[in-house]
């Protein structure tokens, strides 16, 4: 008890506040802004946190974040463009209630249904964290490393295209954290006598880089894009969803439910959460012929599902050191810098810590109430600011940050190497974040590798011996397999039936 | 932009064997079998064998070279000029920033990128003033980070 009452003091200080306040304000911003993203949010956040102490710079990212997936809702429901990929699986239906005179109703019930989600996922983190960190306390080099390998399948299958190009993201990402001083045998790695790159690459001018610089770059070749005059929510945002409290209880507990769990998955975050639990509601809906035409049944699911995904990706973020999506990728970063180690540890030696991230979850998802409302109510502003406007102010933002990281024009250099880099990606549907989970968790993966290695004396067998790390191993092994033998099966022609 | 399959696997099979190539003059731990060169030898041979699989699913499925579909954009050298263009603010950045200080190589920085998006001029100028001066503020003085420095509103410092 006397460690959440520390918590408490740590996170109910007018500092904190005010700074819970600013990055909900600035994440409602981004959020808003079409095609600018909650992970964008984060990248830009971090060279900001980095002069902060570590309660108010996670309250940066946790609230920033919240509030950008749910803000992506408000350019989704009256423009038709999903301000985050997480907005994008209910857009249709958001975008049909615009047109038929009553965003409100949209609006309504993603905010409403979004902070439910929101609390859902965090609930569980405070019970489910410190149980599965008491059996992560039991993990040797041989659990990590499958847990690390398990991580990068998922992400690698999960994300949107071909697992083929997700693998060479995978790889990209791999190569980059190989760079530098930081192995096992401590000698220089692809550094080209640079001493800046003996360092390795640094990591957030690389996220800088891959979300927002890419971005930019896309943004000068369309020339920025037309913003159309939105219309204007009017009266009642809470009014309905009381009622659509009662009518979808089911849909809005397995959505916050199905969103924890995809979220707690190692690469898969709230974009992919919001998609399945979508198809869910679709599929399990007495009315899946309204689906698209306005209806606010899948909206409820899947806006609760993607909140509850943001929470959620905490989980193994907080106990393995394992980012769950892209976002807690750049959260762990931050986390090293502040000098605390994502691990099962953190929770015996640095308690208050935790239950301080548990209660700016709970703050950030109730304060998206009111916030929200007033989103909703001045996003006509928000969304009439031009991109054009926009871009040349971000990429200054983005250079002044990658500075900030080391007061070095060399985070610059990296930002814009990452900018292209993750440009040509996009533009060859080579997805994003299996790089970033490569370059993350690429020196967790290679020091828990050598290591069995050298305790196993060069042995495979070993990595099976103990119970847990066989299991995590041969589920891992299914995660490969499936695919492959799908693949054969669709290959294969049906009996009776010859090749031409 | 985009390369198919069959390119984009001998890419990625090339990368593999330049990894490990790069990779086999890496010393390992004194007394073991392992070290430095372990990781980029594993990351070379599945990058290697991911491209492999590429080539070989692509040749089934009756792909032929060249593989490379090009987008509307790159038929439009003035959307070509503006991608480099952006590439040359950041280099003019790092390049001049030192020498002409943060205020004015980001107000020009700034003003350049919005006048390329076609912003009218005089509201380029201003914007690009005020979030050249809010960043430097709140960059430069707030949080203390060593912007380079300049005579050019040096009030402000």
């Amino acid at each position: 008890m006397s460690t959440v009452i520390d918590a408490a003091q740590l996170v109910f200080q007018p500092y904190v506040l005010l700074v819970i306040l600013c990055s909900a304000a600035f994440g409602m911003f981004v959020g808003a802004i079409p095609g600018l993203t909650a992970t964008m949010a984060t990248a830009l956040l971090v060279p900001v946190t980095f002069f902060m102490d570590p309660v108010p710079a996670i309250a940066t990212i946790v609230t920033a974040t919240a509030m950008a997936i749910f803000a992506g809702d408000i350019p989704g429901t009256m423009l038709r463009m999903p301000g985050t990929p997480a907005s994008a699986a209910y857009v249709q239906d958001a975008y049909a209630l615009t047109k038929q005179g009553r965003p409100e109703a949209a609006l309504g019930a993603s905010l409403v249904f979004s902070s439910i989600g929101g609390i859902f996922g965090t609930l569980v983190l405070i019970t489910a964290s410190p149980v599965l960190a008491e059996i992560a306390l039991k993990f040797s080099s041989f659990e990590y490393f499958w847990l690390v390998v398990l991580g990068l399948s998922c992400a690698v299958f999960i994300s949107p295209g071909s697992p083929a190009r997700g693998l060479v993201a995978l790889f990209i990402g791999l190569f980059a954290a190989t760079i530098g001083l930081e192995n096992p045998a401590g000698a220089p790695r692809y550094t080209m006598g640079s001493v800046e790159l003996m360092g390795g690459v640094q990591f957030i001018p690389a996220m800088i880089g891959l979300f927002a610089v890419s971005e930019v770059i896309r943004t000068f070749i369309k020339r920025g894009e037309e913003v159309r005059p939105p219309a204007t929510p009017g009266k009642g945002i809470f009014r309905q969803q009381a009622k659509n409290l009662v009518t979808y209880p089911v849909q809005a507990l397995r959505g916050s439910a199905m969103g924890t769990a995809i979220g707690a998955l190692p690469g898969a975050g709230a974009d992919i959460a919001a998609w399945i639990s979508f198809a869910i509601s679709k599929k399990f809906s007495k009315t899946p012929e309204k689906f698209g035409t306005g209806h606010v049944e899948g909206l409820v699911e899947a806006g609760a599902s993607n909140n509850a995904a943001m929470s959620g990706a905490w989980i193994p973020a907080l106990v393995f050191g394992i980012p769950g999506d892209s976002i807690t990728a750049i959260v762990i970063g931050v986390l090293y810098i502040k000098g605390i180690n994502p691990g099962p540890m953190v929770f015996i030696t640095q308690p208050q810590m935790i239950y301080a991230v548990f209660i700016v979850f709970l703050l950030a998802n109730l304060i998206m109430l009111p916030l929200g409302w007033l989103a909703i109510k001045g996003a006509r502003q928000v969304l009439s600011i031009p991109q054009k406007v926009l871009m040349p102010v971000i990429l200054m933002f983005c250079m002044v940050g990658s500075f900030a990281i080391n007061n070095s024009a060399f985070g610059i250099g990296i930002m814009l190497v990452f900018g292209v880099i993750g440009f040509l990606m996009e533009e060859n549907d080579i997805p994003i974040a299996p790089a970033i989970l490569g370059l993350v968790l690429g020196p967790m993966l290679e020091q828990n590798f050598v290591t069995s290695m050298i305790k196993s004396d060069g042995s495979f067998i070993a990595f099976f011996e103990r119970p847990i790390a066989a299991g995590l191993g041969l589920f891992t092994i299914a995660v490969w397999m499936i695919p492959l033998l799908l693949l054969l099966l669709r290959r294969r022609p049906p009996a009776g039936v010859s090749e031409p | 932009m985009r390369v198919t399959d069959l390119t984009l696997g001998l890419l990625t099979l090339l990368g593999g064997i330049a990894i490990y190539i790069s990779a086999i003059e890496f010393q390992a731990i004194p007394g073991q079998a392992y070290g430095a060169g372990t990781m980029p030898r594993a990351v070379a041979l599945v990058t290697g064998l991911t491209g492999l699989f590429m080539i070989v699913k692509a040749v089934m499925e009756g792909e032929r070279l060249p593989g490379l579909n090009l987008a509307d954009w790159t038929q439009s050298p003035a959307a070509i000029a503006r991608l480099v263009s952006v590439l040359v603010l950041i280099v003019a950045y790092i390049a001049l920033s030192p020498v002409l200080g943060f205020l004015p190589t980001a107000v020009a920085v700034m003003t350049i990128g919005m006048l390329i998006l076609r912003v009218r001029w005089w509201i380029a100028v201003i914007i690009a003033l005020v979030a050249a001066i809010a960043i430097q503020q709140s960059f430069g003085r707030l949080l203390l980070v060593p912007l380079p420095r300049s005579d050019f509103l040096s009030f402000l410092w």
